[in-house]
Order: C-alpha cells, then structure tokens, then sequence
C-alpha cells in the first residue's frame, strides 16, 4: 500500500542499474516466483499460458475460470503481499517470467518508465475507457508518464476514518480532531499499513505529505504522529482484529483504512459501519483516493493474449467480481459496471458517497518523503 | 570413529560430514552472508539501492531507541523464562510421578495443545483478553464491574500469549529429565529422614537442572524471536525486536535495517547462549573440581 513519488525518472536510475548487474539472478527471482513452475507444468495441458503477480481478489476462480477456459489458457498466480515487494521481485528480472501485473497504481506507474511494464496505447484500449467513469478516462494522469499510460485503473476506493455509527455520530468526525481529544483516549485504532495513517495525520496538521518538506513541516507530522499515538489504544496491522473492535465497540473509529475496511462488513449486514472523509482543513483535502492497476509486464513475449486478459479484467461483469471479493469490496472504474451491482452491493461500497469523497481527497502517491515519515513512525511507535 | 591426522581423506568421515557441512554453508551460512551484504545498502522511495554505506549501521548503534527494544526484548524474554519454567515444572512434575495412568492421555493433550496453531491460539486469546472477552465477562459476575481488566495491547497481554505458546517446550525437556531421575536416590533421601518437600529441592530439582536448562534456552531463544504474539496482542504498546524487524522489512520496506536489525538479534540470542553454556560449563567444573 505504497505510492509512487514525483521524482520518478532519478530515483529509476539507480535500480535499473542494479537490475541490469542482477541479471544472473532474474533467473533465480522467477524461480522464487512460486507460482510460475506450478504454471509451467499446468501450461502443458493448457494451448497458452500466463503468468499474473496480482494483490489477492485478482485470483478469484470467479474471475480466472471463464477466460481460461474462453482462451484455451492456464493462468499461474503469483500474489503480492505488499506492493514495495511486488515492484522488487519484478525488477530483479522476475518480470521475464510473468506477463502480466496488478498492483497499486503508483507501482504500476513506475514500472513503465523502468522497462519492467509496457507502454499501452491509450487508443487501444478506447472502448475500454469510454465505459470508464470520466474521472479515469485517458488521458488518466495517475497512470501517465510523458504522455504514455502504463496500464488501466482496476480497483479504487478512499482512506478516511472508519466509524461504527452504532456508538458515534458520523458528524464528529467530520475532522481527525476526535483521534487527539482526551475523550477519545483508549477509543482509536490506528492501522499500521505502511504510509496509509501517516497521511491524513499529515493532512490534520496542515502538511501535504505529498509535497517535498521541509524540517519544520517533518516536524509538524513527527508532533501530531505522536500525539495521535498518546491517544491511541492500539496500532493494529490486521485487518480482522481492528474490524472485530469496531463492531464490539472497543475501537470508536480506525484511522488508515477507510473504504477498504468498510465495504465487505457493510456487505455482511453492518451497514451501520461507514467510511468518510473529513472536511478539507484551512484548504487542504483531507480525505486520500487509492486505486489499483494492471498492467503488461515487458517479457519479451507476445502480448497480445495478455492485452485481451487486460480488456478482460476491466470489462463491466468482470469488474464486478473484482469488486466484490470473499477479502474485500473495492470500488471499480467501470462505469457501466454500476448498473450490475445489487442495491446491496452498492450500498456496501457506498457508491452514493464515493465522488464526495473523491472530490474531497488527493490522490495517493509516493511521497517525496516517504522515507523520513516512515522512520518517524516507526521512531514514535518505539517510544508508545 | 577414530579420526586422524589425514582424517579429512576418510571417505567415511567426509561422507558424513560433507552433507551436513553443505546444508549448514547453503541453508545457514549464505544467508547469513547475504542478510549482512543486504545490511550495508540503501533505500529510497521504497526502493533498494545498491551500494555500500554504513548508513544502516550508523542509524542502529546511534539511534538509542533500537537497543531501547533491544534491551526490552531481553528483559521480557527472560520474564518469560522464568513465567514459563514456573508453570512447566510442576506440570512436568505431576506428569512424571503424581498422574499415573492418565499420564499418557495429559501427554497426548498437552502434544494436541502444542501442535495447534501458535495464529490461532494467540487470537484466541483476544477473545478472552479483551475489553468486551471472557475474562471480562467472567469477572464482572463475580462482580467487579464492567471491564475490570484492559489487557488487550498491552506488554502484559503480549507476555500471556508468549508464556501460552513457548510454556509447552520445558514441559518436554523437563519431564524426560525427571523420568530419568533414579527413583532409587530420592527413596534414599526418604530413608535418611528427608521430608518431600527436602528431597524435592535436594534431589529431584538438581538432578532436573539438563531438563530445566535445556527449556530456559529453547524459551529465550524463541521469545528474542517472538513477531506473532506483539503483532496480534501487543497493540503497538512496547513492541519487541522481531516486530521492529517486521516493520522495517514490511511496512517501511527498508530491507537493510531490516537485515541489519536481524543480526543484531542473532547476534545478541548467541551471546547469550555463549554466556549460559559458559556458566553452565563452569558450574560443572565447580561441582566436579577431580
């Protein structure tokens, strides 16, 4: 759950220097790839095969079965377990043994620019954007690097605070206000995914973390990272214990989720659980967008099986298996998809709030100081 | 075997050995080496840079609150030793000489206990521990009030499930130890007037001692490593060593303080191996000066 940083070109440089001196160990890394000699062996029954590294949900049967079977095809699954890893296991020469990738956006984006993913061509993909939602057509800047796209938006959603309205009122947080109060001390869990909480606590103390900072500002998020863990009750990495104190209400809000910890209790019936994002503070946003994407890795192999597979994953009754998964619910890019979700389903992924929330938020990226920040987290979490 | 100054041409000998001494260099040594190599690089963006820089070493010795966990990663190892040995011994001692018949089907128990999943058990342990769990529950009808304990994420809560899931290993070591003990010592102790209670803390515990170390060092060395139980239980109140380790290879994707991390604890777990076994060494001598 990380993102890419604006100065994408310089900081390529020294790793695609590493990958050029690695490529003896490629071989090695593909081997370590888990699923790719499983693949090999299934591919033999299969007239082609593929090779996908994907964040789980990508995997569903629901989702794999059908084009298998469709394309005479043995898709093999390699899945990621944080997006930093994916990215470093592909330019270590992995990338020759898979063709294709879903991981979060900004990793996607880079991967271009770094010769692990291809270029698409917009205009090839036009009838897939046209059934987009405006806010991801092409040019979809996210995914753009002077002028060309690296893979299509997959899966999206919104980190804000994750409230149980059964034991608070949405209203109050309409600001991350509550996560300092001393009424809320013992109430807050923070969940410890990567650069995902550092944000909107930046975002509350007037920092946009997605800007080159200054001391003073490095300063400002070290002060409210440490007051916001003064009045934490725990700093929770798995998701199925912070959702637990949420329904029980041991947890009154969590703070780093959002929308991705939301949709699937909502799915199982707590309705009464939403995701918001907070009212933009002294005219900054406060609220962040994340998305998922796909892209084709640039094996040297034919992509054309790989670029139907991508016209596939995106297709609107495609993408709503993609959105509702056994993990979690994700909102999709699809346009037309909205039309095949149930009452429920919508419900569940709050698609009456979602454009409130994207036009209250920035759009999640790697931070130029990402590094600083994530050291700081990790020096206050030592003192807690 | 008798081994020899050109020993190394013996085809038994290096049959026997060479195996094991390529498992050891393949599976222990290259990654050790490579865990060190991994330690003198840099990040950036989330990325690896490769180069060599003693960045990583600098931050570790100058930043005082890695030993800070360093020190508490000891300190609840330790308490956790000793937590555990507490409650093994007398299990182990009802086992081996109070139980009787039932003794193999405790055994067949505790072995079930032990070969459960340490991800489960350990949040299971939120459902009693927690604010709203059974213990609670359990407490506020005897009448304490509502939430009487607040264990969940706290060093405490990480302390119950290290001690629940590592206790089992000196049930073991020292039950084989006092199965082994002579019956015949401690009815001589009887015969020349020793009180249970004597024999027990003149015979049986010192005789017990292989069984009581051999579980203190499986303990420590386990609990320097224990991520699961701070990860699950912990709460991100007082984290240990491993979790130190795990973030920095997870959530701040910075592998060479990661790397770096790691073999100060391994580091810090041999030394304190070195020093028991030297204790113990000397111990020994003590006790047999011929």
């Amino acid at each position: 759950m990380t993102k890419d940083d604006p100065n994408t070109p310089n900081a390529m440089k020294s790793p695609l220097s590493r990958r050029t001196v690695l490529k003896g160990m490629g071989a090695g890394a593909a081997l370590a790839a888990g699923g790719v000699l499983p693949g090999a062996f299934q591919g033999a029954r299969a007239a082609q095969s593929l090779n996908y590294m994907c964040w789980e949900g990508y995997n569903a049967p629901a989702i794999l079965d059908p084009f298998q079977k469709a394309n005479d095809v043995q898709i093999s699954v390699d899945l990621i377990t944080d997006s930093a890893g994916g990215f470093a296991k592909l330019a270590a020469g992995a990338y020759r043994a898979f063709d294709l990738v879903s991981s979060d956006s900004p990793w996607i984006a880079r991967m271009g620019p770094a010769g692990i993913d291809r270029f698409i061509d917009d205009a090839e993909f036009a009838d897939q954007y046209a059934e987009f939602y405006p806010q991801f057509r092409a040019p979809f800047a996210p995914l753009q690097y002077e002028g060309k796209a690296t893979g299509l938006p997959t899966r999206w959603g919104w980190v804000g605070p994750t409230v149980n309205t059964k034991f608070d009122k949405l209203e109050t947080w309409s600001s991350y206000a509550p996560v300092f109060d001393p009424a809320y001390r013992d109430k807050i869990c923070l969940l410890d995914w990567g650069d995902w909480p550092i944000m909107p606590l930046a975002l509350y103390a007037g920092v946009n973390p997605y800007k080159e900072l200054d001391k003073n500002e490095l300063d400002e998020v070290r002060k409210v990272l440490r007051a916001a863990f003064k009045n934490t009750r725990a700093i929770v990495g798995d998701l199925a214990i912070a959702q637990k104190g949420l329904l029980d209400g041991s947890f009154r809000c969590l703070i780093g989720g959002g929308s991705y910890c939301t949709s699937s209790l909502r799915l199982a019936g707590h309705d009464y659980v939403q995701s918001i994002v907070p009212e933009p503070r002294n005219g900054l946003k406060q609220g962040i967008i994340w998305m998922e994407a796909t892209g084709l890795l640039d094996n040297g192999n034919d992509p054309t099986l790989a670029k139907k597979f991508l016209k596939y994953i995106v297709s609107p009754d495609v993408a709503v298996k993609l959105a509702i998964t056994e993990a979690t619910c994700n909102l999709v890019p699809n346009q037309k998809a909205e039309a095949l979700f149930t009452p429920e389903q919508k419900s569940a992924l709050q698609m009456d709030y979602m454009w409130h929330a994207w036009d209250n938020s920035l759009f999640h990226t790697i931070a130029p100081n990402i590094d600083d920040m994530l050291a700081i987290w990790q020096e206050e979490l030592a003192a807690r | 075997m008798r081994i020899d100054r050109k020993s190394w041409r013996d085809p038994l000998l290096l049959g026997t050995t060479v195996p094991l001494t390529l498992l050891m260099i393949v599976f222990f040594l290259v990654p050790l080496a490579m865990t060190g190599i991994l330690s003198f690089q840099t990040t950036k963006y989330y990325r690896l840079i490769w180069t060599w820089d003693l960045a990583t070493w600098r931050d570790v010795f100058g930043k005082p609150f890695y030993w800070t966990i360093m020190l508490r990663t000891v300190a609840m190892s330790l308490v956790c030793v000793v937590l555990s040995l507490a409650i093994a011994m007398p299990v182990a001692y009802a086992l081996a000489t109070r139980l009787g018949s039932l003794q193999r089907h405790v055994t067949i128990l505790i072995t079930f206990a032990f070969l459960t999943d340490a991800v489960l058990k350990t949040f299971g342990w939120i459902l009693v521990l927690d604010k709203n769990g059974v213990l609670n529950w359990g407490l506020s009808y005897l009448g304490f009030g509502p939430q009487a304990l607040n264990l969940l994420f706290t060093p405490s809560a990480t302390m119950i499930g290290m001690v629940y899931n590592l206790a089992v290993y000196p049930m073991f070591t020292i039950y084989l130890s006092l199965v082994r003990i002579d019956r015949d010592l401690q009815l001589a102790a009887y015969d020349a007037g020793a009180s249970r209670l004597r024999t027990f803390f003149e015979v049986t515990l010192p005789l017990s001692k292989p069984g009581l170390y051999a579980g203190a060092v499986l303990v420590f060395v386990l609990s320097l490593g224990a991520f699961l139980e701070p990860k699950v239980m912990g709460g991100g109140n007082s984290p240990m060593a491993s979790e130190l380790i795990r973030q920095s290879f997870e959530t701040r994707v910075n592998w060479p303080l990661g790397a770096a991390l790691t073999l100060v604890l391994i580091v810090i777990g041999a030394l304190s191996l070195a020093i028991s076994a030297l204790v113990a060494m000397r111990r020994r001598r003590v006790a047999s000066p011929a």
